[in-house]
């Protein structure tokens, strides 16, 4: 076994250091700088130089093609150096001043006028030994942190270097700064890099996020999600929507989602999840509505790892009537909703949405991911097809329930058959192959933000990672008791729900498909192996294809691009 | 607009015959006025009230994002007689803008003061006690305040507020002022800051004989003053220095008054020069350059000030009936000139990086009304950075 640590083509390269240095600067400049630095900390120049560091393996925890844990031993001693432009206030009176009451103020008249005089720091001869520990892994980038405190020694040199007392000064105050940067900003800037290098989707994501801030900034309008239909909208059961029916989907038009958007619901959810975001110990009780603390028992094995049929079945086939408010709540917090997802809305926004609402907490939702891997694999068992055939819901999850022991995946499948409604075979023919990656792929979306939903299709990892916090703030004002009522209450009766259903995600489709019917679910595992086997030759292919095969990308050990599937259908 | 708090402070200057303008520190008070003006954010409300000539209080409440407000209490040794009540206040007091430097006084002397009673001295030194509590930040401001003589003064200052260091600072300051030359001394424990300012005013001298006005009208008739102040921080080995000059004309000048400063700090190469007149009754303007030497950079403000003041109804003078009745007219009233009534000012400057202030001050029946902006045209996005509006209400 060889590793090859290739230095200088990174270091060639100029966009890397463009990019290197861009993030130093948003770094240094993010924490607020002390009165005597009166202008923005610009990174000026940037060299790794030609040595590279000297690394000791220590300690390989994991090892695979696409991930990697290990523990290294780092000494530097290179050439690598670093400018640093700013401004200074040279007026100590001045910088005295700042911060000092008013009201005790000597109030000198002219004592204290500035003087800004431009600074230029380089850091050289950057001496670093340090232990590393090191984790890679294509879907959540490279994460390093250090062990110990990495640095030894720096030269720094200054506009200031013939007064011994401001270069002795600048000296310990910059060790002191760089020592935090190393420990604290530099794992995050890694992390970011890596990425952008290794996730395209990531750099679309942010792309599109700077767009949409700019645009946000632009237009604060609400936006009616509906308003312009999607371009291959779908049903709850993967049917393809013609325009009459799109036009007939409108947010107060339909009496049924109008009773969906009762004004006192509305109001009262907003209570609940102001509830969390205060102290208040008032919890607005709800009709009919499961609250999650009810179900934590299974909860908690759910996200212990254990498989826990019953719980998620509630979520998940909450999701139904939740897709529509989520759909509308975004459209009022931004505009995501019809801006950005044009080959699927409903399906982002809706799982995203979900995704706040039932799952309680980042945790939970990253130990379904962790579950959802292993289902793939052996995804469609003849058994569950066998429970599929056309039973209701509610039977199928019991089913799920009473055998966790044989497969951890069994149960969700079941789960999300819970509202489906049986269905002609013909409808399901073309979303067959969108559904089998779907099957696992919307587990994912949950975990994303709502109002990145939109983006959340595509890099769908990163975001667990860098997101899980705030995706819980920001989902709290969608709506989801109501959409879990129907599914507790009344699972078998799905004609009386289809109406409802309209806007659900592709999520449910794709697992309704999955275990709609046997055949077509044999079909699809045996498509899939060829998927699995065909991966590697198609990596680039997918990569280069849009929206879909971007977003299977980074699991591509579990799902073979749709578009490749298509094809070989 | 000045707080009630600071109004019956003044008003305590002027009871005690104290001439706050003879300080090097406020060399530039015009100037500071007309550009450097406070833009109030957010809405703040004030209550103020003088229950008894030795004792105020005041409260504001203010909502800055989250609500905070204040309480402050001032007891004078000094009983005062100020217009409290803010429907009858003459916004010329409360509202500062171009300041018109006065004939300089001659001081009272020390044997002035002595009052005697069955052969023993009963004299007091006037004293004011001033506290401030904000909350809920919990930050405490207390003012003594004393006259020791005709000719000196006393001034302690502290903020106690847990965020500081040492939980809080003193500020002592002892002024002596004679009319001709004043100066002032003072001692921070924030730093250990030692600081002396000077002022010396050219020209005859007050305590020899009240100066009579000049007879030519076509000369400028004003008073030249220069002036300087050093610090030294003990603790940060810091210090500073500047030096200043003004020129500004008297009231008993025929043309338009104007004033112009120059200061500089020597030790930074800063200069700064402001010019400011006042062009008509009700509208002064002003202009401030600073520059340099050093770093050559500039800075570029100017500012003005209109006063807006009320219509006045002509009043149509009929014949009265007891007139009417003895078939004559009425006799001829000399009317005496009322003085205008004020109903706002406008402040407004701008810098050379379109940075914008606006202030508009005036009373609404009882309420006096703060109403401020601040407009960055660099950000054609979003270019209000700030709006406030104060109200006062005192009584």
């Amino acid at each position: 076994m060889a590793f090859n640590f290739n230095w200088s083509p990174l270091t060639a390269d100029a966009e890397f250091y463009k990019m290197a240095q861009q993030m130093l600067t948003t770094a240094l400049n993010k924490s607020p700088k002390p009165p005597i630095i009166v202008d923005d900390i610009l990174v000026n120049e940037l060299n790794l130089g030609s040595v590279p560091p000297e690394l000791e393996i220590l300690e390989i925890g994991d090892l695979a093609e696409d991930r990697f844990r290990g523990i290294f031993k780092m000494c530097y001693s290179g050439d690598a150096f670093l400018t640093l432009k700013t401004r200074v206030q040279a007026n100590p009176l001045n910088t005295y001043l700042f911060s000092k009451p008013s009201f005790t103020s000597p109030q000198p008249l002219a004592a204290s006028s500035g003087l800004t005089i431009p600074l230029q720091i380089t850091l050289s001869e950057i001496k670093l030994s340090a232990f590393i520990i090191l984790v890679f892994s294509r879907q959540k980038g490279l994460t390093l942190v250090f062990r110990n405190d990495p640095l030894e020694s720096l030269k720094v040199s200054s506009t200031f270097d013939s007064i011994p007392f401001v270069r002795d000064y600048l000296q310990k105050e910059i060790e002191m700064q760089l020592r935090t940067l190393m420990m604290d900003e530099l794992p995050a800037i890694i992390h970011r890099l890596s990425l952008r290098l290794w996730c395209p989707e990531y750099r679309a994501k942010e792309d599109a996020e700077l767009a949409e801030a700019e645009k946000l900034e632009k237009e604060e309008v609400a936006v009616d999600p509906l308003a312009s239909p999607p371009q291959d909208a779908v049903d709850a059961r993967g049917n393809v929507l013609n325009a009459n029916e799109i036009s007939t989907l409108s947010l107060d038009g339909g009496s049924e989602i109008h009773s969906l958007f009762s004004q006192k619901n509305l109001v009262r959810l907003a209570a609940l999840t102001d509830s969390h975001r205060t102290l208040s110990l008032f919890t607005p009780s709800i009709r009919d509505a499961v609250f999650r603390a009810w179900a934590s028992p299974s909860e908690r094995n759910d996200s212990a790892g254990t498989s826990t049929p019953a719980t998620p079945s509630l979520l998940r086939s909450a999701s139904s009537p939740a897709n529509s408010s989520t759909t509308y709540t975004f459209s009022r917090g931004s505009d995501d909703g019809n801006g950005h997802m044009p080959s699927r809305p409903s399906l982002v926004s809706l799982q995203s949405a979900t995704t706040g609402l039932s799952l309680g907490a980042g945790r939970h939702s990253r130990s379904h991911m962790r579950k959802k891997k292993n289902r793939v694999v052996n995804l469609r068992k003849a058994k569950t097809t066998d429970d599929m055939a056309g039973e209701s819901g509610s039977e199928s999850a019991s089913v799920a329930a009473s055998e966790p022991i044989i497969s951890t995946r069994i149960p969700e499948e079941p789960e999300d058959n819970i509202i489906t409604p049986p269905r002609s075979p013909s409808g399901k023919v073309r979303f067959r192959t969108s559904s089998i990656d779907l099957g696992d792929s919307p587990h994912k979306f949950r975990l994303s933000t709502p109002s990145r939903s939109a983006l959340s299709s595509k890099a769908v990892p990163e975001q667990v990672i860098l997101d899980s916090t705030p995706t819980m703030e920001k989902d709290e004002p969608i709506i989801y008791s109501r959409a879990r009522r129907p599914s507790l209450k009344k699972p078998q009766s799905q004609p009386e729900k289809a109406p409802a259903i309209h806007l659900t995600p592709a999520p449910i489709l794709s697992s309704e498909s999955l275990s709609g019917s046997g055949g077509i679910v044999e079909q699809a595992w045996v498509l899939k192996m060829a998927g699995e086997i065909a991966r590697r030759a198609h990596d680039e292919k997918a990569s280069r294809e849009g929206f879909w095969s971007g977003s299977t990308v980074d699991e591509r050990e579990e799902t073979p691009p749709p578009a490749y599937q298509a094809k070989a259908l | 607009m000045l707080e009630f708090m600071d109004y019956v402070q003044h008003s305590f200057y002027n009871a005690s015959h104290w001439n706050t303008e003879n300080s090097y520190s406020q060399l530039t008070a015009t100037a500071r006025e007309l550009l450097e003006f406070d833009t109030p954010r957010g809405l703040r409300l004030n209550l103020s009230s003088l229950s008894s000539p030795n004792f105020a209080t005041s409260y504001a409440i203010g909502s800055v994002g989250l609500v905070d407000g204040a309480l402050s209490y001032l007891y004078t040794s000094l009983p005062l007689f100020p217009v409290s009540q803010s429907g009858n206040i003459d916004l010329h007091d409360v509202i500062r803008g171009y300041r018109q430097i006065q004939e300089l006084r001659k001081q009272e002397e020390s044997w002035m003061w002595e009052e005697w009673q069955g052969g023993k001295r009963i004299d007091k030194r006037n004293t004011l006690f001033y506290g401030r509590l904000y909350l809920p930040q919990s930050t405490l401001e207390a003012l003594y305040l004393r006259r020791l003589s005709p000719t000196q003064q006393l001034k302690l200052s502290a903020v106690s507020d847990s965020r500081l260091r040492n939980g809080g600072t003193i500020l002592a300051l002892h002024q002596y002022d004679t009319g001709k030359y004043s100066t002032e001394t003072l001692y921070s424990t924030d730093g250990g800051l030692v600081g002396v300012r000077g002022l010396y005013n050219f020209g005859p001298d007050p305590r020899k004989g009240i100066t009579e006005p000049p007879r030519t009208e076509d000369r400028f008739y004003g008073r030249f003053s220069a002036g300087a102040e050093m610090y030294y921080g003990a603790l940060n080995k810091s210090g500073g220095v500047s030096f200043g000059g003004r020129f500004a004309t008297l009231p008993a000048h025929k043309g338009v008054p104007l004033t112009a400063t120059l200061t500089m700090n020597p030790l930074m190469g800063n200069f700064s020069t402001t010019y400011a007149v006042k062009a008509g009754k009700n509208l002064a303007l002003c202009s401030k350059f600073d520059f340099n030497v050093y770093s050559y950079e500039s800075d570029l403000m100017l500012g003005c000030e209109l006063w807006r003041m009320k219509a006045k109804a002509k009043k149509i003078q009929e014949r009265s009936m007891a007139a009417k009745l003895e078939w004559r007219l009425d006799e001829v009233q000399e009317t005496l000139a009322e003085p205008e009534e004020v109903t706002g000012v406008l402040k407004a400057r701008v810098d050379q990086n379109w940075r914008i202030g606006l202030l508009w001050e005036g009373r609404i029946k009882e309420l006096l009304f703060t109403l401020a902006s601040s407009i960055d045209m660099n950000r054609p996005d979003q270019p209000f950075r700030a709006v406030g509006l104060e109200v006062q209400y005192s009584s």
